[in-house]
């Protein structure tokens, strides 16, 4: 039936018939329901596909962006073993790993507390809840800003620690931006503040969504407050916590704003994270197939925390989804 | 001993009052059962006993012990809640053994405990298994072998049948007989449903907008409700009520309705004329094919296998229910005539709804 109706008559003009026979034929059931999948294969080809595999090229090719692309020529794997043996590769992966470690658990620890103790207040909950979420909504290049503000020698931050340190004989006038490990905490920090507010919002979810009936079964059994955060309240809060890890995680991997706004990788290299050790070999040095060599073996590190991670929340959906089947 | 007694006790929630003055006592071993519809406050009754919900005003005893300020878990009491409140984290046999557990009772005698608990209840090859992979029955066993676990002397049960389907809900209520039959506990049960009422209770305390409508042995509210709500929500299908007059007539009290006209009981009072009331009956108490009765014409009838439910109109308000023998040949359409048994007459006040004989 459906042949009869798309039949292109023999009068019609040649042009417009083929016109009309695509058409006809893109109207077709089969045909346009894999239209939208078409668009984004392209979209997909164009925007990661070509790029990727540009850049798998490039990092076989001796090449600087300063100089003509004619001149290049292939190299092997020689900037994979440049890469490889680069110092500052080595120690920039270094600092990210430890930043993104002491960022993570501290913003794990206190957006958990926080949204802990939001959950459990009634009077003035959503002013909270929207003073808490206030860091996460400002742009981080103002956040640089603000934090390069507090951090100064005389500034607001060592005037409150002051009354600490100074009755245990520590200087109050810390450097947190010229002294190579307080640069690094001041980064942490900075990160800290801004990003504490994603880890409370899942949190406050997590806790929103506990089942009441469960604490109420475990208050008439007799459990105090502390069994019930322990026993029950805390491990039914496991796939919040494991999504909070993993979105953190890989995020706090590229951490570059407050490094660039704060302290430019410095002082020296100390505060020098992999996004910025990049950003400064491609775009200071113009060293492009360098940049896309190191890009690739990130991509193979990162990918494989990614995945591990990936892994870790599907099994846990996976179990929650069986504790909670009917 | 464990009597629960509840002294003008009230809740309130904000403006919204849940519960108004209730007065009751649960005697000892007794199985109790509040039941009324959707919102009349039988739910927060029971969570004020279990201490999850404070009282407004008013004063708890349980086992001659006020214990308004106690902690639910200070009480001695187990409840099944609703929905069960398994621990979807833990295994069987660790949702039995969580009360003990967190009262830190031995580990060896938490384990005798819960392998008593699940034989008792029947689940024993469940111990190992999460609540997930149980079926609906086998989660209702769990929780109830998680609440004797504890020995309570008093149980609390809200709506814990409710999840399951028709027959499991029948056989549950077997199996909850037995349960008090054998740990001799105070229970107090609530549910919607009067036929969970009818049969397991040893009283029925009947609640309605936030108040104890009526308090009795389910034959005793069934045959003598004390209001016209309570008799609308006890028994199936619910009773016939007509609204009209009492009058006198020879020397006796007859019921007048625009086109039916009843009469009554002897026993009934005669300054009971000249009010308006509603006339309640049951289906079982109306007579089809009574000599002289009155007029009527079949519009429905529903076999139900022991008994027929046939509905006829007779040009009152609504059409009256009648319970007839099932080889009984009727026909939607039919004419008949039916009578009431006087002894089955409950009169109400028409204002008030409260019963007058």
């Amino acid at each position: 039936m459906s042949e009869a109706r798309i039949a292109v008559p023999e009068s019609a003009p040649a042009g417009g018939s083929s016109r009309r026979r695509l058409r006809d034929w893109l109207a077709q059931e089969r045909v346009f329901r894999l239209i939208p999948f078409v668009l984004v294969e392209v979209v997909f080809l164009f925007v990661i596909i070509i790029p990727f595999l540009l850049m798998v090229y490039i990092s076989f090719l001796k090449w600087r962006a300063n100089r003509p692309f004619e001149q290049a020529f292939l190299s092997g794997f020689g900037n994979y073993e440049q890469v490889l043996t680069a110092p500052g590769f080595w120690s920039a992966l270094g600092h990210t790993f430890y930043f993104a470690g002491c960022a993570v658990v501290l913003e794990l620890v206190i957006g958990f507390v926080l949204a802990m103790f939001v959950s459990r207040t009634v009077r003035a909950r959503g002013l909270y809840i929207t003073i808490f979420l206030v860091p996460m909504m400002i742009v981080p290049v103002v956040v640089g800003y603000n934090f390069t503000m507090l951090y100064i020698d005389s500034g607001p931050i060592n005037q409150l620690l002051a009354p600490f340190l100074e009755p245990l004989g520590i200087d109050p006038r810390i450097r947190w931006l010229s002294d190579p490990a307080a640069a690094q905490w001041a980064v942490i920090l900075a990160d800290v503040w801004q990003w504490t507010s994603l880890t409370f919002l899942i949190f406050l979810s997590g806790f929103s969504a506990l089942p009441k009936q469960l604490i109420n079964a475990a208050r008439v059994m007799g459990a105090t407050a502390w069994q019930i955060f322990w026993r029950v309240e805390l491990p039914l809060l496991k796939p919040a916590i494991v999504i909070a890890v993993v979105i953190r995680s890989m995020e706090a991997l590229k951490i570059f704003d407050p490094v660039v706004l704060l302290t430019a990788g410095g002082p020296g290299t100390s505060t020098q994270t992999i996004a910025f050790y990049l950003w400064e070999q491609v775009w200071v040095f113009n060293k492009f197939s360098f940049g896309a060599a190191a890009s690739i073996l990130l991509l193979i590190i990162f990918a494989t925390l990614i995945f591990f991670g990936i892994y870790l929340l599907v099994r846990q959906s996976a179990a929650v989804a069986q504790q909670r089947a009917p | 001993m464990a009597q629960i007694v509840l002294k003008d006790v009230v809740k309130k929630f904000g403006a919204h009052v849940a519960v108004k003055g209730v007065n009751l006592q649960v005697r000892d071993s007794e199985f109790l059962i509040m039941v009324g519809p959707s919102g009349c406050g039988k739910t927060t009754t029971l969570n004020m006993i279990s201490g999850l919900e404070r009282p407004t005003s008013g004063e708890i005893a349980i086992g001659g012990r006020v214990v308004n300020d106690l902690e639910p878990g200070e009480r001695g009491l187990g409840m099944v809640f609703q929905d069960l409140a398994l621990f979807p984290h833990l295994t069987v046999y660790e949702n039995i053994a969580f009360g003990l557990r967190v009262k830190k009772v031995a580990e060896r005698e938490v384990d005798s405990r819960v392998r008593a608990a699940a034989e008792a209840m029947h689940i024993s090859p469940l111990l190992a298994k999460r609540p997930a992979q149980c079926s609906g029955g086998e989660s209702q066993r769990v929780a109830l072998a998680r609440t004797i676990v504890t020995n309570p002397a008093v149980f609390l049960m809200d709506e814990p049948l409710s999840s399951l389907d028709a027959k499991l809900r029948v056989d549950m209520r077997t199996e909850l007989k037995r349960l008090h039959a054998r740990l001799k506990a105070t229970f107090v049960y609530v549910t919607h449903d009067q036929a969970e009422a009818m049969t397991m209770a040893d009283r029925i305390v009947v609640m309605s907008g936030g108040v104890v409508e009526q308090v009795g042995e389910p034959l005793e509210i069934y045959r003598k409700p004390a209001s016209q709500f309570v008799a609308g929500f006890f028994g199936t299908p619910t009773m016939n009520f007509l609204s009209g007059k009492i009058e006198s007539a020879n020397g006796g009290l007859v019921f007048q309705a625009s086109n039916l006209r009843q009469r009554l009981a002897a026993s009934l009072p005669s300054g009971l004329a000249g009010r308006n009331v509603v006339l309640g009956v049951r289906s079982e108490h109306v007579t089809v094919g009574a000599n002289g009765g009155t007029p009527g014409k079949v519009q429905l009838i529903e076999p139900l296998g022991a008994e027929s439910l046939v509905f006829f109109e007779f040009g009152g308000a609504t059409p009256l229910v009648a319970k007839i023998d099932p080889e009984r040949s009727l026909d939607t359409g039919d004419n008949l005539t039916f009578d009431f048994d006087p002894a089955g007459c409950h009169l109400f006040d028409a204002d008030t709804g409260a019963r007058l004989n």
